[in-house]
């Protein structure tokens, strides 16, 4: 296994995420409008995969949950998928970057997830040609949006990190910041 | 070793953005028999039946989320359908006078033979998913070719209607909801028979338009719109007459047309069963559509004469 190339168990975790949230979201959060608007949790799923698991197995998430999603409800083929491989391409930089260990972290990314998917959206449907009058509705909607699935966006971080944290591979990075707060390199514990 | 990673992570990425590029092309140039519209209707027989059983599974949290969403709206419901109950009431006691004369006219001119929904082939079907961004107003349902549903099936539930189904698969079948900005539908106002079109408002998912009144056209809020059924050149259409749509919430004049607002009476967003009408050719619906769409310009059978023919004819995506 070369590095950086993602263990079989992960892609297995990583597809059944993918399966059982297209349907979680298809079959009962779709149905179930808040203010007139459905929380969408496939931004904010492929987003933290590549928050946890890199830039590749982000965009790789990104490009399979936006088939699948295209795939089942009959829509545009494609046009998921393009947006998704983006958006999962893009947290996972952040994470090879940055690395940011701050607990709004989430919630941030979680917001410019929802905000690039609904965005991307709109821009590629006007682009295909909506032939419909557009309203400053679309607006609120898009706002509303992104504040639910922001609000969504922690309890749906700390179900995917425990899902796939048991998978990946020892970062050092990450085995420093256990030691130092459990005070394996502090200088107190050496004394 | 840094290089190396560094391509990867570029080629995985182009690639990807390249394949997703290619299938929306593709996707987008070829007609909905094409190779790829086939591969979704196959995906969607495949796991029609799993999401099926996913949502019998799902049902009881379903209902526990819409529960907690109901109790929100109900005080305000309650009161807006107190009013509406208390004017429907005396509404009715006035026209069940003119209906028991209505059906001695019909009998005496031997005119009973309007079609009902049932002469359409009503297929019912459960509702298995539905598009969570507000681009795609679309539903999945259990049925599909092997139940006698078609593309372009009207599709309705209880209080109204409720789309159209745009692609259908052996055990399953994609339904464009009225909200779809793909749909527009031919309809009337039910007290005047004044016709128009009902488009969605985009970026809204509970707010239809009705277009193309005439300016002269008197509407006021709260009134009813119906389907006026299809008549077309084109082919026949089975969209039946008097479908109750939506209810008028506001109006705005913008001359020489009229535009109005109003809310969907089926509730869109907590569909679980809805009906196809599947009429085929050669039943009496059909047979009625195909003698309609016959006559020449002028002389249509619908209320709103022959500007409705040309007009709901160009409605390619309509009903």
């Amino acid at each position: 296994m070369g590095a950086g190339t993602p263990s079989a168990s992960l892609v297995a975790r990583v597809a059944a995420l993918a399966v059982v949230m297209v349907f979680l979201q298809t079959g009962v959060i779709s149905e179930v409008p808040v203010f007139g608007v459905a929380i969408d949790l496939s931004p904010l799923v492929v987003a933290f995969v590549g928050l946890q698991c890199g830039s590749v197995t982000g965009a790789a998430t990104g490009f399979g949950i936006g088939l699948l999603v295209d795939l089942t409800l009959l829509q545009t083929l494609g046009l998921t998928s393009l947006i998704f491989t983006v958006i999962g391409y893009g947290a996972g930089r952040l994470r090879e970057l940055r690395d940011p260990q701050a607990a709004l972290t989430p919630l941030l990314v979680g917001a410019a997830a929802a905000t690039a998917s609904m965005v991307g959206y709109s821009l590629m449907e006007f682009m295909l040609g909506v032939d419909a009058p557009v309203s400053f509705e679309l607006l609120r909607q898009i706002v509303v949006g992104v504040v639910l699935d922001t609000a969504v966006a922690l309890p749906v971080w700390v179900l995917v990190r425990r899902w796939l944290e048991p998978t990946l591979p020892d970062d050092p990075r990450r085995r420093r910041r256990r030691a130092y707060t459990t005070g394996g390199l502090s200088p107190l514990s050496r004394t | 070793m840094y290089d190396k990673t560094v391509r990867r992570r570029r080629a995985v990425l182009v690639a990807l953005v390249a394949l997703s590029l290619i299938l929306l092309t593709a996707y987008f140039g070829e007609s909905p028999n094409g190779r790829l519209h086939a591969v979704q209707r196959d995906f969607l027989t495949v796991v029609s039946p799993i999401q099926e059983g996913a949502n019998a599974a799902l049902k009881p949290v379903r209902n526990m989320f819409g529960w907690f969403g109901d109790a929100l709206h109900a005080k305000s419901q309650r009161d807006a359908l107190r009013k509406q109950n208390a004017r429907l009431q005396a509404e009715l006691i006035g026209r069940e006078d003119d209906e028991r004369g209505y059906h001695r006219l019909l009998q005496l001119y031997h005119l009973d033979g309007g079609l009902h929904i049932s002469d359409y082939r009503p297929v019912t079907a459960g509702v298995t998913a539905q598009a969570p961004n507000i681009w795609y107003a679309t539903i999945d349902i259990d049925k599909g070719t092997s139940a006698g549903v078609q593309v372009n099936d009207p599709v309705i539930d209880g209080e109204g209607l409720v789309g159209k189904v745009t692609q259908a698969a052996s055990d399953g079948a994609q339904v464009s909801l009225i909200t779809d900005s793909s749909v527009a539908v031919s309809a009337m106002i039910n007290s005047t028979g004044a016709p128009g079109l009902v488009l969605p408002k985009v970026g809204d998912p509970n707010t239809l338009l009705m277009q193309y009144l005439p300016a002269n056209t008197p509407v006021s809020v709260g009134e009813y719109v119906v389907t006026s059924g299809t008549i077309s050149s084109r082919g026949p259409s089975l969209f039946p007459r008097g479908i109750a749509i939506g209810q008028v919430s506001s109006v705005s004049e913008e001359a020489p047309y009229k535009t109005v607002e109003m809310h969907p009476l089926a509730n869109l967003h907590g569909l679980e069963t809805v009906q196809v009408l599947t009429a085929t050719q050669g039943s009496a619906p059909a047979r009625t559509s195909s003698v309609a769409a016959a006559l020449p310009l002028g002389q249509s059978s619908e209320p709103g004469g022959g500007s409705g023919e040309s007009q709901l004819a160009s409605t390619g995506s309509g009903g």
